[in-house]
């Protein structure tokens, strides 16, 4: 269910204003994280924890790149 | 059933409830910032029953110190990033009224 919400916020994410986008972008960044510390707990692997970390750093470090370019350009 | 695996099913549940319900505000929500309102709550009220729903069932091993810190970095570094997206929103909306 977790990912079955990635669907909409990528349709909100190529059509609407770049900020709107950002902003779900965001949101996904963090399902996607809630979604991989579900997966690892259900299979009961580990190596996906240390995935869901990574996930959350790389998807904060996305959005604070986006954030402050968007801010410059426009 | 034992009542941690109940416990459990019931955390589980309302985490994946409350993230669905984030999204759903952030694809019906009109401006930017009500967009960034339910953005916000997506890394903390959500984010945190899935850590305790996870934390019953690991307890402090290994895999849930995993968990913890996954949790933890979006919920801590969660307000930075939505700072700066307001910046850039406000920006956006006051190059657009120009």
């Amino acid at each position: 269910m977790l990912l079955a919400a990635l669907a909409p916020l990528l349709v909100v994410a190529s059509l609407r204003r770049p900020v709107d986008g950002l902003v779900a972008l965001e949101v996904a960044g963090t399902v996607a994280t809630l979604a991989l510390v579900c997966l690892s707990v259900g299979l009961g692997e580990s190596l996906f924890f240390t995935v869901a970390i990574v996930a959350a750093v790389a998807s904060w470090i996305g959005g604070l790149v986006f954030a402050r370019f968007l801010g410059r350009w426009t | 059933m034992h009542a941690s695996d109940l416990a459990v099913d019931v955390l589980l549940a309302l985490g994946v409830a409350s993230e669905l319900l984030c999204v759903a505000g952030v694809l019906v929500m009109r401006t930017t910032l009500d967009r960034l309102h339910y953005a916000g709550a997506a890394t903390s009220v959500p984010a945190l029953l899935v850590l305790a729903a996870t934390l019953v069932r690991e307890h402090m091993s290994a895999a849930g110190l995993q968990a913890l810190a996954a949790v933890g970095l979006l919920f801590l570094l969660n307000p930075a990033l939505l700072l700066l997206t307001a910046r850039a929103a406000w920006r956006s909306d006051e190059s657009e009224e120009r």
